[in-house]
């Protein structure tokens, strides 16, 4: 007998409806690049995949105002094409681009990528730099959670049982921010961050750092911001030594919130570089372009 | 479960069980054993598959999600006449075979990336591969028979043009 059953969904109050059916636990199913690993090792902790690919807003990427609305079921490989997304968000593409190879970018899915949670996920740092909010819909109607706020800890979130996450919207960055990520692997391909970071920001018209939102990935528990890193380059025209310090203290950040470990020796090290070159990209490098 | 999809261009049918993936399906239902079974995690490459012409892991593909769907397996990658195609001939002729279990996978991914990229750079041609391992030949025959297929088929187009 098989060990669970399988069952496509087209469309989302079908999905809902399914996910939430007494006696059966049922969990969505997008790319299964995960699923189908995790089942490999574990035994199954559902009795039903419940295929959400079929639904056409999931896998849909919009502008609508400012606002950019990002599908669940949307693949990496679509990401990585999508014009919308390739001026929007490059670092979010670029993310995009590290993910294992070829054949798991084409199935590998935003949401699945999310609600499985790893502290390596790729598209997070991004994602929380973008404030980006998931939308999560349930038999009791939809609510936002902040992806920064969603994520718990390592493979855990805010998700309910019977609730799926349907889409993303975030605000379009206004066309004077630069972005940057950069993913520390051990190749170049189908490998896991050992640390990555996302950095997002815009200098005023006076060349001094508006705004600026820093997330390292794979670094603590979840992805978070760095409000302390943020404000000691807010109102500061940028430098090699301001953005010395700004690393510095992300490092130190890092160490308050995971405490010295058997790794730390190596990650303090990379992350002050990449915290380093990538603030250096938006801020120094593709200065050049700031009006 | 009854499963409809079309394999290798044939409209199919099969009856099968929900829980097992889409290697399992084409190795142990359809007995296409070309497609490769070794990592299972969707690390080496040698079960790919095209699914609607994108490479794929068919170790991670619920088998009933290919419902509807079109699978090209290995077994059809062929000339004509059923014997090897142009890239087949040219993994033949550059020596990019030696153990041969990962050249399915291999053949695959690069028919692959020759429909969406006519012209790929060596660059682009490893990117195409990341996800597929061979522990034999040192990739870059591989990358030759690749390179020069894409080359081969770019002038076969421009004759045809000149030609009409």
């Amino acid at each position: 007998m098989a060990k669970f059953d399988y069952v496509i969904a087209e469309t989302i109050d079908d999905a809902v409806r399914l996910l939430n059916k007494p006696g059966i636990r049922s969990i969505p199913l997008a790319g299964g690049t995960d699923i189908y690993v995790a089942i490999r090792v574990n035994q199954p902790w559902f009795d039903r995949l419940v295929d959400i690919r079929r639904i056409p807003e999931l896998t849909q990427i919009t502008m609508e105002g400012d606002q950019i609305k990002l599908g669940a079921a949307v693949t990496f490989s679509h990401a990585i094409k999508s014009p919308l997304l390739q001026k929007a968000a490059p670092f979010l593409v670029e993310a995009c681009k590290t993910i294992g190879g070829p054949a798991v970018r084409n199935c590998g899915t935003f949401g699945g990528n999310v609600s499985n949670a790893a502290a390596c996920a790729d598209t997070l740092p991004s994602l929380v730099c973008l404030e980006a909010l998931a939308n999560l819909r349930s038999p009791k109607g939809e609510r936002q959670v902040k992806v920064e706020e969603l994520i718990t800890g390592p493979h855990e979130t805010k998700i309910d049982k019977g609730e799926l996450l349907t889409h993303f919207t975030f605000k379009a960055p206004p066309q004077h921010a630069r972005s940057c990520f950069i993913k520390i692997g051990r190749r170049k391909a189908q490998s896991i961050s050992r640390l990555s970071i996302a950095v997002i920001g815009t200098l005023d018209q006076y060349g001094k750092v508006e705004t600026i939102h820093v997330c390292p990935g794979a670094a603590i528990a979840t992805p978070i911001r760095f409000p302390s890193v943020e404000a000691t380059l807010l109102g500061e025209k940028p430098g090699k030594e301001i953005i010395e310090s700004a690393a510095d203290q992300l490092v130190a950040e890092m160490i308050k919130s995971t405490g010295r470990r058997w790794s730390t020796e190596y990650k303090e090290i990379a992350l002050k570089a990449i915290a380093e070159r990538s603030l250096t990209k938006i801020f120094l490098e593709d200065g050049s372009s700031w009006k | 479960m009854e499963i409809n999809f079309t394999l290798n261009q044939k409209p199919v049918s099969v009856d099968a069980p929900t829980d097992i993936t889409l290697l399992a399906l084409l190795r142990d239902h359809f007995k296409l054993t070309g497609t490769k079974e070794a990592c299972e995690v969707g690390e080496c490459g040698s079960c790919s598959v095209l699914l609607n012409g994108e490479l794929v892991n068919s170790c991670l593909i619920a088998a009933p999600s290919v419902m509807g769907c079109e699978v090209t397996t290995i077994e059809g990658i062929h000339d004509e006449d059923g014997g090897p195609n142009d890239l087949q001939r040219n993994f033949i002729s550059k020596g990019a075979v030696q153990c041969g279990f990962c050249i399915p996978g291999m053949v695959i991914a690069g028919e692959a990336l020759l429909a969406i990229k006519s012209d790929p750079t060596r660059l682009e041609i490893r990117e195409g591969l990341a996800g597929n391992l061979c522990r034999c030949t040192g990739y870059m025959q591989i990358v030759d028979a690749i390179e020069t297929t894409a080359n081969e088929r770019a002038e076969k187009r421009n004759q045809e043009k000149r030609e009409n």
